[in-house]
């Protein structure tokens, strides 16, 4: 094991390349090398920013998107770690689910929306359901692999110290996959997050996703990066969070960064 | 015993014809490849025998059974539980009552020296310290007899002397039946009382040899004569398999 080096060098050389940008961002910008109608100064984007949050305007936005995505997510959280270790013990049920997961897993989720939106309707049923049905792949996918891959010697030491073939799956198996069932709710909670904003675009009436396309569309650029770099922030956040929660709550398991 | 089907099917046992009385330390050493591993399997009930019979108490074995517990060589803890939660793993699966649980699991605790690292993950633990784990995991069970495979086969050689003797303790104090699968000769010798050798391809059994002296805790073992010479000529009878193992161009 080691131990990572705290210096102040470390934290700044993590920020520098992006730092680096940004300043080349509003050099260029107060040069006049960068038109306004190609990029807005970053002085005005974070201007806007300011009054975004400051005004409040943002956070009820932020909420109803964190709830789709949220709901979206644990949706296929629950059914992803069913269905994939089902399939992984079950002959049956993985000849029955793989041809379509293997079907729809090249498919751009976002393509879908407006299919969902016919069956659903334009409100948040049918991007809740988009936002589910993407991050369910990752997450059965994670669950079968992991169940699959369970160490033998581990099923064998549970069944010689008297666990019946019943209880295997709630003592040994289930626990035994987390680890990469937390690694593909991960890549999930990115992948929802795509999904919110693509559906947003489309058809709503709040949301981050709707604020970026109202504010391009009547040309305010400088908002609209705004928000996009807000939602930037957040996905980073919640990031951070889950891996720092499954740090916590899972120290049994070294998980990578 | 036999693997596979067909014109690829492979002989892993034949023949093999073994009992083992209440009380015994019963080592079993070969080559590579002798299936003796295969062996203890068969008796944990994990596998089942393609012919012969196998019995326990009179009774034939169908799958594992906590009458019979296990110590593998490495990796057979629940990395999600604490060595205390490991320990009390098959007590739980028994029914056993907490305030019951806890004290065993602490007993156990005592028996293989982990005082202090019951709230430990196993990944936070050496190699040595896994091992014991493992080894409390299955007496707390109380089995009425241990099977152990190659259980210090990937730790060092202090570590190894140190468990071996550790085990010869338990298994005196407990007086408990023991079926111990090593490739090491000097292990076989300083751990059993019968130590079976047995040949490769097919897996059978060579000789059976008793040790009759005793070995004591912390004794000097190169410095015995009588297990200088048992450890020798069990050796010879081992390197004969696998020289002949060589020359039928089997590669070790």
């Amino acid at each position: 094991m080691t131990t990572p080096r705290r210096t102040w060098l470390g934290p700044l050389a993590s920020v520098a390349p992006l730092l680096i940008v940004l300043a080349a961002w509003q050099l260029a910008s107060a040069a006049g090398a960068l038109p306004k109608a190609v990029l807005p100064a970053l002085t005005d984007v974070a201007k806007a920013l300011a009054a975004l949050i400051g005004s409040g305007e943002i956070f009820p936005h932020t909420l109803a998107s964190l709830a789709r995505a949220g709901i979206g997510l644990a949706v296929a959280v629950v059914v992803g770690i069913a269905l994939g270790i089902a399939m992984a013990r079950m002959r049956v049920v993985r000849l029955a689910f793989e041809p379509f997961l293997l079907l729809i897993y090249p498919v751009p989720k976002p393509a879908l929306i407006p299919l969902f939106m016919i069956w659903l309707g334009i409100g948040d049923f049918s991007k809740i359901a988009v936002i589910a049905l993407g991050c369910l792949l990752p997450v059965v996918t994670a669950a079968f692999n992991g169940a699959r891959s369970v160490d033998e010697v581990l099923l064998w030491s549970a069944r010689a110290r008297g666990v019946s073939e019943r209880r295997l799956l709630w003592r040994v198996v289930l626990p035994a996959t987390l680890p990469q069932i937390a690694t593909g709710v991960r890549t999930a909670l990115a992948i929802s997050i795509i999904i919110l904003v693509s559906s947003e675009f489309l058809s709503s009436q709040e949301g981050l996703g709707y604020l970026i396309s109202s504010y391009g569309g009547v040309g305010a650029d400088d908002s609209m990066l705004a928000v996009v770099i807000y939602l930037a922030a957040i996905g980073y956040a919640l990031d951070r969070l889950y891996l720092a929660a499954l740090r916590r709550f899972m120290s049994w398991h070294a998980f990578a960064h | 015993m036999r693997y596979g089907a067909g014109a690829n099917a492979v002989t892993a046992l034949e023949r093999i014809d073994l009992s083992v009385d209440r009380n015994e330390f019963v080592t079993i050493v070969g080559p590579s490849g002798c299936g003796k591993s295969t062996l203890l399997y068969l008796v944990g009930g994990f596998l089942a025998p393609s012919a012969g019979e196998l019995l326990f108490e009179g009774a034939p074995i169908r799958g594992p059974g906590p009458e019979r517990g296990i110590v593998f060589q490495r990796y057979s803890l629940f990395p999600w539980l604490t060595v205390a939660g490991n320990i009390a793993f098959g007590l739980e699966e028994r029914g056993m009552r907490a305030a019951e649980r806890e004290r065993v699991v602490a007993e156990h605790i005592r028996l293989v020296h982990l005082e202090g690292f019951a709230d430990r993950y196993p990944r936070e633990l050496s190699g040595g310290m896994q091992q014991r784990v493992a080894i409390a995991q299955t007496l707390a069970c109380q089995p009425a007899v241990l099977l152990m495979d190659e259980p210090f086969g990937a730790l060092d050689a202090q570590t190894r002397r140190i468990l071996q003797d550790e085990l010869r303790r338990i298994w005196r104090r407990d007086t408990k039946t023991v079926l111990f699968v090593t490739h090491d000769v000097e292990e076989a010798v300083a751990l059993g009382t019968r130590i079976v050798v047995m040949a490769a391809r097919p897996g059978r059994i060579k000789e059976i040899a008793t040790r009759d002296f005793e070995v004591r805790e912390g004794e000097e073992l190169e410095a015995n004569p009588a297990f200088v010479a048992l450890k020798l000529r069990i050796w010879r009878s081992v390197k004969e398999e696998v020289d002949a193992a060589r020359s039928a161009g089997i590669p070790l």
